[in-house]
C-alpha cells in the first residue's frame, strides 16, 4: 500500500515541468457567449473547452475559489474574504469524513505538498484597487489577495496554457465530493428562462427547470420547418413582446405570429413530455439535437458508445467501459489524489490491494492505438509508468501512452467482461464522489441530471 | 410476508383480456427479526466504526499510519478474501426463518418458516439477520433500499400473467417479468402505491431483465418454475443490479395487489458488488455492518452453484420479501414484441479479476491459522 518508487516520481515530475505557453487546440465550435463585467487591469475571460467562459489573471491564468464546505464531520474551505490555504504541509487525516476518526498520519507525508504549492494565491500588486465584484484583501500574512464575490482567489500548479481548468471543475457534485476547488465565472449571456450546464459532451443549454431545449435540421435562420403536429411534440421557446435580441441570441416571428428564440441561427424548442431534466431523448427523433452554447472536444475517435441498463457510457474500441479515477485525501486542505503528479497510494489501495500489478490487471489504463493523436485539450495522450502510477519519464520501461481526461488517466475495468456493464461505477467511497471509479456516462436516462 | 393460504386473495374471476400485471413497489431480504432477537442471542453485529476501534485502539504517543489503519480496512474492504475474520461475527440463529423450500430437503441446516413449512433453505438470514442495518422493520440499509423500489425508474419490476383463467386457481400460466419504464401511480403523498397506473415496457435500456417462465395459480398463490435472474436494485443512484440463481415466485394474487417472496440462490460476488457500489464504509456504519465480515460470512455459508474451477460454492439460499401493485401495461408494439423474442437475459459478475490472496490478508491482520470466528453455533433444530 506504499508508493513503489519515490524517487522515479520525483524525476517524472521534474521532466513533465513546463513554462506557461500559450493555448494552442481551442475547442472546435464557437465559445459560450458571457455577460462582460468590470475586472482589474490586465484580468480576462479565457473560453475553456469543458467549462465555458473563465475568468484569468493577466497571464491567463484560470482563477479559483475554495468555498466553504460543510463535510460529514466538520468544516473547511475559505470563509468569506480570509484564505485557509496553508504554506505547512498537512500531516495528518482530518476525520471530516464518516465513519474514520481523524488524527492518522498521512502517508507519503514527505512527498506532501502544501495546499499554497498547488493553489498559488492568486496576490495582488501593490496599487491594485477592486472594481465591481473584484476586491483586495489582506491576509493573515499581510500579502494581499485578489477576492470575487467574496471568494479569495487561487491559481493552480495543474494549469499551463490560458484556458486550462485541470485544478478543478464546475460541474463536480456537491454531495460528499471532496472540498473542491471552482473556477470562477462570468455569467453566461442568456435569455430569461434559459440555464446552461456543463456536461461531457459540452455546456447543455436547458430551461431554468432543468429541461433540455432542442433545434431541428428542417429549420432555417428565422424560419421554422416544424409545422403544426410537429409542435404537438416540440415546443416553441417563445419570446415575449418585451424581449430583445441581443449577441447571439436573435428572435424572429414564427408564421402564427407568435415570437420564438433563436440561438446562433436556430430556432429553439423543448421537447413535449420529457419526464427528466437535462435529457437528451429528444434527439432520438430523427432531425432533432440537443443545444449546447459550446460543444466539448470528442472523444478520441477509437473510443466507442455502449448502451447499459441506464443509458450511454462512453467504451474503448473492444467495447469496454470507461472510467475516471476520482480522488481527495480527508487532510483539512483537501488535497486531490486522482492526477498522476498526486500520491497514487489511495488509487493503488483501491484498484490493487496495494498492488501495482493488480491495479494494472484489474483497471488497465486504455491505451492509445498506434497513431492516435491528442483531440483538443480535454483528451489527451500522455506517458504513464505503470509501476507508479505517476508521469513517466523518458525512457522509463513499462512505460505507457494512455489516454487521459482532463489529464487524469482514464481506466476500463477486467470485470466488465462484456460491453454495456458498468460493474465499477461507484466503487469506492461515497460513491465513488469521494473517491473511486466512475464510469464516463455519455447519455443517463435514469440518474445523473 | 407470504401468505401461505392465499386466503381471501382470489376473486375467481378470470381478470380482463386472461392478463393481469404487477409492478414492484417494496423489497427487502426476508429475514427473522423478532422484537425480543431471540434469533440474535449474542446481540448484533459491530459495524465499520467499531471494529476500526478494537482493531486500532487509541494509544497515547503513538500515533497511528493512514495506510496501517483506514486504509487496510479499506483494502479488506474493496479486495475481500476468506481468510478467517479476525473479529466475532454472529450469525442469525434458527429455527426460525422466512423464505422457501428450495432443494426439496429438509437439511440440519434449514429453517422453519413463520407459518410452520419445513426445510426452508435461507443462508442469507445467517449472514444478515443480526445485522441492524438489514432487520425489519426499519434497519437504515432495508429502509433505503425498499424506499428506492418505488422511488427509481431503474428498479421498476413488473411481473406480468397471461393465459390466466382465474386469480384463484389456474394450473397453467405464462409469467413475463421485465421493466417498466414509467413512474408508479402514487397517491398525492407519494408513498403509497396505487393500482391501476399505466406502464410501458424498456426495451431500450432493459432487455437483459426481462425472463419468461411458467407459473401455475393455486388457492390464490401464484408459483413459477425456478429461472436465472438478473433485476434491478439501485439505492443511492447507482445502476445496480442482483442476480438469483433459480429464482421462483411465490405471490397471494388480488385483483389489485400481489405480495409474497422471490426466491432462490443470490449469486455472492454480485451481491457484494451491489453493496459496495451503493453502501461504502459510511453507509454501512448506519446500521454497523461490515463489507469485509460481510463476505467472509457469505462465502462461509454459501450453499450452491459450485465453482466448476474451485469447487466453492458461488451463491447462497435467500428470500426476498416483495409487495406489488395491480398496473395496466400497455400492449406491445411488434418492435417491442422482436424485442422480447430477442432478449438475452443478463449474467452475474464474477468478481475482482485480479483477487486479492487470502495469505496477503492473514499476513496483514496476524490471524493465520486461526480458525473462523463465527461466535454461535449453527444448530438452530
Amino acid at each position: 500500500m506504499r508508493s513503489a518508487s519515490r524517487d522515479r516520481r520525483r524525476a517524472a515530475v521534474l521532466a513533465i515541468a513546463v513554462a506557461w505557453l500559450p493555448a494552442t487546440g481551442s475547442g472546435a465550435t464557437p465559445a459560450e457567449p458571457y455577460v462582460a463585467e468590470p475586472m482589474p487591469p490586465g484580468f480576462r475571460v479565457e473560453s475553456s473547452e469543458l467549462d465555458g467562459p473563465v475568468f484569468a489573471d493577466p497571464r491567463g491564468r484560470t482563477l479559483y475559489r475554495w468555498p466553504y464546505r460543510t463535510m460529514r464531520n466538520g468544516v473547511t474551505g475559505d470563509g468569506n474574504g480570509e484564505s485557509n490555504c496553508s504554506a505547512t504541509p498537512s500531516t495528518e487525516s482530518a476525520g471530516l469524513m464518516s465513519p474514520y476518526p481523524g488524527g492518522l498520519l498521512l502517508p507519503e507525508r514527505g512527498q506532501r505538498p502544501s495546499c499554497q504549492q498547488l493553489w498559488p494565491p492568486a496576490y495582488a500588486a501593490d496599487g491594485s484597487r477592486g472594481v465591481g465584484k473584484w476586491r483586495v484583501v489582506e491576509r493573515r500574512d499581510g500579502r494581499r489577495q485578489w477576492a470575487y464575490d467574496g471568494a479569495v482567489l487561487y491559481t493552480s500548479v495543474r494549469d499551463r496554457h490560458p484556458g486550462d481548468v485541470l485544478g478543478g471543475d464546475s460541474y463536480r457534485d456537491d454531495g460528499d465530493a471532496p472540498a473542491v476547488r471552482d473556477p470562477i465565472q462570468p455569467k453566461p449571456d442568456l435569455p430569461p428562462g434559459l440555464a446552461v450546464s456543463t456536461t461531457l459532451r459540452g455546456r447543455l443549454l436547458h430551461t431554468s427547470r432543468g429541461f433540455s431545449v432542442y433545434a431541428f435540421d428542417g429549420d432555417a435562420r428565422a424560419h421554422s420547418g416544424c409545422d403544426a403536429a410537429c409542435e404537438q411534440l416540440f415546443v416553441p421557446i417563445r419570446a415575449p413582446a418585451a424581449a430583445r435580441a441581443h449577441g447571439e441570441w436573435e428572435i424572429f416571428a414564427r408564421a402564427s405570429g407568435e415570437r420564438q428564440w433563436m440561438f446562433r441561427g436556430r430556432p429553439l424548442y423543448v421537447h413535449a413530455g420529457e419526464s427528466r431534466v437535462r435529457s437528451l431523448a429528444g434527439s432520438d427523433v430523427p432531425g432533432w439535437r440537443n443545444v449546447y452554447t459550446q460543444e466539448a472536444s470528442p472523444p478520441p475517435a477509437e473510443f466507442t458508445v455502449q448502451d447499459t441498463s441506464a443509458g450511454q457510457v462512453l467504451a474503448d474500441a473492444r467495447g469496454r467501459t470507461i472510467y475516471s479515477y476520482t480522488c481527495g485525501d480527508d487532510a483539512p486542505d483537501q488535497l486531490s489524489c486522482e492526477h498522476p503528479a498526486d500520491t497514487q497510494v489511495y488509487r493503488l489501495a483501491m484498484c490493487g490491494g496495494g498492488s501495482a500489478e493488480r491495479c494494472a490487471r484489474n483497471f488497465p489504463y486504455v491505451e492509445a492505438a498506434k497513431g492516435a493523436s491528442s483531440r483538443g485539450r480535454l483528451w489527451r495522450i500522455v506517458t504513464i509508468d505503470t509501476a507508479t502510477g505517476h508521469w513517466a519519464a523518458d525512457g522509463t520501461p513499462g512505460a505507457l501512452r494512455v489516454w487521459a481526461y482532463r489529464e487524469r488517466p482514464v481506466f476500463t475495468f477486467a470485470g466488465d467482461e462484456q460491453p454495456g456493464e458498468v460493474n465499477a461505477d461507484g466503487l469506492g467511497e461515497f460513491l465513488a464522489d469521494r473517491e473511486g471509479f466512475k464510469a464516463f456516462w455519455w447519455r443517463d436516462e435514469f440518474f445523473r441530471e | 410476508m407470504l401468505l401461505a393460504s392465499g386466503a381471501g386473495a382470489a376473486d375467481g374471476t378470470a381478470p380482463e383480456g386472461r392478463s393481469i400485471a404487477y409492478v414492484i413497489t417494496n423489497l427487502s431480504w426476508a429475514l427473522q427479526s423478532t422484537p425480543e432477537m431471540v434469533e440474535c442471542p449474542q446481540g448484533l453485529n459491530d459495524g465499520v466504526r467499531e471494529q476500526f476501534k478494537q482493531l486500532f485502539p487509541e494509544v497515547a504517543d503513538r500515533p497511528r499510519e493512514f495506510t496501517d489503519t483506514q486504509l487496510r480496512r479499506q483494502v479488506e474492504s474493496y479486495h475481500p478474501t476468506t481468510a478467517p475474520d479476525a473479529l466475532p461475527f454472529r450469525e442469525g440463529q434458527g429455527p426460525v426463518a422466512p423464505g422457501l423450500d428450495l432443494d426439496g430437503v429438509n437439511g440440519s441446516e434449514d429453517f422453519t418458516s413463520p407459518e410452520g413449512v419445513r426445510g426452508i433453505d435461507n443462508q442469507m438470514h445467517r449472514v444478515l439477520g443480526c445485522i441492524a442495518n438489514y432487520r425489519a422493520p426499519d434497519g437504515p440499509i432495508r429502509f433505503f433500499e425498499d424506499e428506492m423500489v418505488l422511488r427509481e425508474n431503474y428498479n421498476r419490476i413488473i411481473v406480468q400473467l397471461t393465459g390466466v383463467d382465474s386469480l384463484a386457481d389456474d394450473p397453467a400460466v405464462d409469467v413475463l417479468i421485465f421493466r417498466g419504464r414509467d413512474p408508479v401511480l402514487v397517491d398525492a403523498g407519494g408513498l403509497k402505491a396505487l393500482p391501476g397506473g399505466t406502464q410501458r415496457i424498456d426495451t431500450r435500456w432493459g432487455t437483459r431483465y426481462i425472463r419468461r417462465m411458467p407459473g401455475r395459480i393455486e388457492n390464490g398463490v401464484l408459483s413459477t418454475e425456478p429461472v436465472d435472474l438478473l433485476y434491478p436494485w439501485d439505492a443511492f443512484y447507482m445502476p445496480t443490479d442482483h442476480y438469483m440463481w433459480g429464482a421462483r415466485l411465490q405471490l397471494a394474487l388480488t385483483p389489485e395487489a400481489a405480495e409474497g417472496l422471490i426466491a432462490g440462490y443470490a449469486d455472492v460476488e454480485t451481491w457484494y458488488l451491489h453493496m459496495q457500489r451503493n453502501w461504502s464504509a459510511h453507509y454501512q456504519s448506519y446500521g454497523k455492518s461490515s463489507g469485509p465480515s460481510i463476505y467472509k460470512a457469505m462465502r462461509r455459508l454459501a450453499d450452491a452453484v459450485p465453482d466448476p474451477a474451485t469447487g466453492a460454492n458461488r451463491a447462497i439460499s435467500s428470500a426476498l420479501a416483495a409487495k406489488f401493485t395491480e398496473v395496466r401495461v400497455l400492449p406491445f408494439s411488434a418492435a417491442e414484441i422482436a424485442a422480447i423474442a430477442a432478449a438475452r437475459p443478463g449474467f452475474p459478475y464474477g468478481g475482482m479479476p485480479a483477487r486479492r490472496p487470502v495469505e496477503e490478508e492473514l499476513a496483514e491482520t496476524g490471524a493465520g491459522g486461526a480458525p473462523a470466528t463465527a461466535v454461535a453455533a449453527r444448530g438452530n433444530h
